[in-house]
């Protein structure tokens, strides 16, 4: 196992998640450190989206906290979450469909979009000022996520990889420090993976984030990520630098569609 | 030409908006029309009751009028802050059903208080107007400034967060937005919306009772919202103003006007899902800056 | 002063009728997952439909005015082909509300509002044909019965005891035809997930009908007892029982049969406890539970928990 970079952003500490008899996490640590990007790996129902679940705040977890810079998350919703400089995309899209791509994006930017509510009544010029700072904003995230040109159409009518991607831009809106991208590169073609990865890059890079990512194609995993979990049934089987874990016996006997020694079906 | 009916109709769009704003946030609330009757109220027994509020003169002074409206606006706010907090937990038909259970508990209450007439209610409600075009000038005057703020959220960023919990409430919540407070804001909204309505209206009836408030008021005044159309603050108003003179137009087929209505509601969303207005046929009509999330800004 | 006994028979039988009336709803809600608004209306008819065949007249002031039907059949076919006849009507209503919506795949609040238009007609059909006026079920419509009988030291109404029978055997009948049959069981595969059921050659369109058969049954026979128990107090009279079902609908938890009758068995008893200073606040008793069981168990008594998935 590697040595954990010095300070984390963010830590889980003996996560466990259960939801009736299905025990979705089991006894999780790991730590993220600021500017990594992690992934996240494991077959079918390990848990992954759940621990993303607990991290922003959707699922409670049953053990175990999450830290962010040192402070716990527990007991914060999801809103407070976001405030605190996490975003996550949706690992079955969840846009705005009914809004136009333009505005998925400036919701995202709740936070920083609020006016006086006399001048926004008004139409003040102050307010209209503004609003045109927050479109410009939004418009130079469409344009780093090739969207510029589809700002005015509903969010509904899109192709699925510009959903994908747009999805990744409303949540760069929220202004995080920590980004969580659930299987940004499911149902792309290798083409549209390279540029995926290239862009997830290069916004790491522009925004300083970093960036804990969930994807089931290993290779692309072990090309991106700087370290990354194994997850199986619950339980984190492996934590190490692209090279160790690829090594490791125990995810390979996971992928390999074994179950882990002791553990009933 | 007698101002009665379009006073009623102005009226009935109100209501139409006070139904919309819950909705436009995915919030189906049929609270409506127990804030009307709780404005009502307020109007019946201040301007009954309090006998300084009258001023000696002949028709009730405006003044009071307005402080009747303050003071109903406020209890009603109050009262949703209060009752909307628990309640705005409740998802789709939970919400739906709590709703028709304030309404007539308020209807329960209302029948029984010792203050509130019982089941004749209050009359002779003082006139601030000689004639119905008084109210209809007022009426039209608040119709105005709400429709104002309906086109209004369209550029804030509270609209745009309305539009983002209705379509997904837990996707908005992960960007940030308190979903709780903007169910909460537009509850409120239409509460006091919904009170203002009824002080005019008690005045314009010069009769006010439990039964301005029922079931049937909750979902005549849904009915204007899903008729005209859920997705612009345009269409609750055309669908107040049409179907509350639709059964006045109809009298002429006597008894059969309220099969008529029945038959109207029944069909309008077979042959209307969205509604008769929609932001797409809005935008087919007057072609404005196409990128802003469909809302018909030019209209206010 | 009634005893306590009495009391309780009367919350009892008051409750019944609120369970079957949310029973019917709880039938159309599990398969479609919407309130069918026009029950209440149904629900009505079925009372009225039970008047006429028990052979009471039409009277003044409707289209109908002087009409009495040729026959005048025993209170219990009466009852049936009341049932029947409303089990039709609310077939009726599920073509011409929810099919046409249903094929669009609109949203559920737009069932909402067609229910309740095919109720505003209904009733107002009702208004037009047999006047506004209310209808009292005839002196000795329970035939050779007597009009109360005694149990346990307290004389009871008849029609009270008949009206929990009654409701005890349809409330059995429906569960052994959920869980004990072919239909039944098919229902509830298609309230289950109505995708799976139709891969599984489950015809959902037929098994929707029959839902709404059973409910607008339901409804139509708890009409007709409260008709005969009480008495028809006009074209409404089916709406604020309607609404109070609701209320045991969400108390018991959407979707749970065992849940409506006991929600229903509940309401109707605190009803029947309030006392008579307060009796005008009775109406309000159903609602307040209502309340109550939303806030700190929103899935109701019985009721399943909330799905929360992500
Ligand atoms: N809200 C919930 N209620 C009940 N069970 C749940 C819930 N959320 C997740 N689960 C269960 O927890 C387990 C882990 O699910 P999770 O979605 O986290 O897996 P995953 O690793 O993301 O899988 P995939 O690669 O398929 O996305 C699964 O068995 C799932 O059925
Ligand atoms: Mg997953």
């Amino acid at each position: 196992m590697s040595t954990l970079p010095a300070p984390a952003l963010l830590r889980a500490e003996g996560v466990g998640c259960r939801f009736g008899g299905v025990r979705a996490l089991s006894n999780v640590n790991l730590a993220v450190g600021e500017g990594e990007i992690f992934g996240l790996i494991g077959p079918n129902g390990a848990g992954k989206t759940t621990l993303f679940n607990v991290i922003s705040g959707l699922t409670r977890a049953s053990e175990g906290r999450v830290l962010w810079r040192g402070g716990s998350l527990e007991g914060l919703g999801p809103e407070r979450i976001s405030r605190c400089g996490i975003a996550r995309t949706f690992q079955n899209l969840r846009l705005f469909d009914n809004l136009s791509v333009l505005d998925n994006v400036r919701v995202g930017m709740h936070r920083v979009a609020g006016a006086p509510l006399a001048g926004a009544l008004l139409a003040s010029p102050a307010f209209r000022r503004r609003q045109a700072e927050v479109q410009d904003q939004a418009m130079e995230l469409l344009e780093l996520f090739d969207l510029a040109a589809l700002a005015p159409q509903r969010a509904a009518d899109l192709a699925y990889g510009d959903r994908r991607r747009l999805e990744m831009a409303r949540a760069l809106a929220t202004g995080p420090s920590l980004l969580l991208l659930d299987e940004p590169a499911a149902g792309m073609n290798p083409a549209e993976k390279d540029d995926l990865c290239a862009r997830i890059a290069r916004i790491r890079e522009r925004f300083a984030l970093t960036v804990l990512i969930i994807e089931h194609h290993v290779p692309l995993m072990m090309r991106l990520c700087d370290r990354l979990a194994v997850l199986n049934f619950g339980e984190r089987i492996a934590l190490g630098s692209p090279e160790e874990v690829r090594h490791d016996p125990r995810v390979i006997e996971a992928y390999l569609g074994g179950r882990p020694a002791g553990q009933d079906p | 030409m007698d101002a009665t009916l379009p006073v009623q109709m102005v009226l009935g769009a109100l209501l139409g908006l006070s139904v919309y704003l819950p909705l436009a946030t995915g919030q189906l609330s049929l609270a409506t029309p127990g804030f009307y009757v709780i404005g009502g109220y307020v109007a019946a027994l201040l301007s009954t009751g309090v006998a300084a509020l009258g001023g000696g003169e002949p028709s009730y002074p405006l003044p009071s009028l307005l402080l009747e409206m303050g003071l109903a606006a406020l209890l009603a706010a109050a009262v949703a802050v209060v009752i909307g907090r628990p309640v705005l937990k409740l998802r789709g038909i939970y919400l739906a059903i709590a709703t028709i259970a304030l309404v007539e508990i308020l209807r329960v209450l209302n029948l029984n208080l010792p203050f509130t007439g019982g089941a004749v209610g209050i009359f002779a409600i003082p006139q601030p107007f000689a004639d119905p075009w008084g109210y209809l000038l007022l009426s039209a005057l608040l119709l105005a400034a709400v429709c104002w703020l309906c086109a209004r959220l369209g550029a804030m960023r509270l609209g745009r967060a309305q539009a983002a919990v209705r379509d997904d409430e837990l996707a908005a919540a992960c960007m940030g937005i308190d979903t709780a407070q903007v169910k909460l804001t537009a509850f409120v909204i239409s509460a006091v919306i919904a009170a203002l309505t009824g002080v005019i209206s008690a005045h314009f009836l010069n009769t006010w009772n439990a039964r301005q408030g029922s079931f049937d008021a909750s979902i005549t005044t849904l009915a204007f919202v899903v008729f005209g159309g859920s997705r612009t603050w345009v269409g609750p108003v055309l669908g107040g103003l049409v179907l509350t003179a639709l059964p006045e137009l109809l009298r002429p087929v006597g008894d059969l006007r309220l099969i008529v209505y029945g038959l109207v509601i029944l069909a309008g969303p077979v042959v209307f899902p969205q509604g008769v207005i929609t932001p797409e046929r809005l935008q087919h009509w007057a072609r404005h800056r196409p990128w802003r999330r469909p809302s018909p800004r030019a209209g206010a | 002063m009634d005893t306590l006994l009495q009391i309780l028979f009367n919350g009892l039988s008051v409750g019944a009728v609120y369970a079957l009336f949310a029973l019917g709803y709880t039938l159309v809600f599990s398969v479609l997952g919407v309130i069918n608004f026009a029950q209440g209306a149904v629900f009505t008819l079925g009372a009225y439909f039970t008047y006429l065949f028990i052979g009471g007249g039409v009277g003044s002031n409707g289209a109908l005015a002087g009409l009495q039907l040729p026959f005048a059949l025993p209170f219990w076919l009466a009852l049936l082909l009341a049932g029947l006849a409303a089990a039709l009507v609310s077939v009726g209503v599920e073509a011409v509300a929810f099919r046409p919506l249903r094929r669009r795949g609109a949203e559920p609040l737009l069932y909402l509002i067609t229910s309740l238009g095919a109720g505003v007609i209904l009733v107002n059909l009702i208004q037009i044909l047999m006047g506004a006026e209310g209808y009292a079920l005839p002196a000795g419509a329970l035939g050779w019965l007597p009009v109360t009988i005694t149990l346990a030291g307290a004389s009871v109404r008849t029609v009270q005891v008949l009206l929990l029978l009654v409701a005890a055997v349809v409330v059995l009948a429906l569960t052994w035809w959920l869980e004990g049959t072919r239909g039944g069981r098919a229902l509830q595969a298609v309230a289950e997930d109505a995708t799976t059921a139709r891969l599984l050659g489950i015809d959902s369109d037929a098994m929707i009908r029959l839902s709404f058969a059973a409910s607008g049954f339901l409804a139509g026979i708890s009409g007709g007892l409260v008709g005969l128990s009480l008495s028809i107090t006009g074209p409404y009279f089916g709406i604020g029982f309607g609404l109070k079902a609701l209320g045991v609908l969400v108390l018991g938890g959407l979707g749970s049969v065992p849940g409506a009758v006991l929600a229903g068995l509940i309401v109707g008893l605190a009803e029947a406890l309030v006392p008579g200073e307060w009796s005008g606040y009775k109406d309000a008793v159903a609602y307040a539970f209502l309340f109550a069981v939303l806030l700190l168990r929103p899935r109701g008594l019985l009721g399943r928990p909330l799905d929360t998935r992500v």
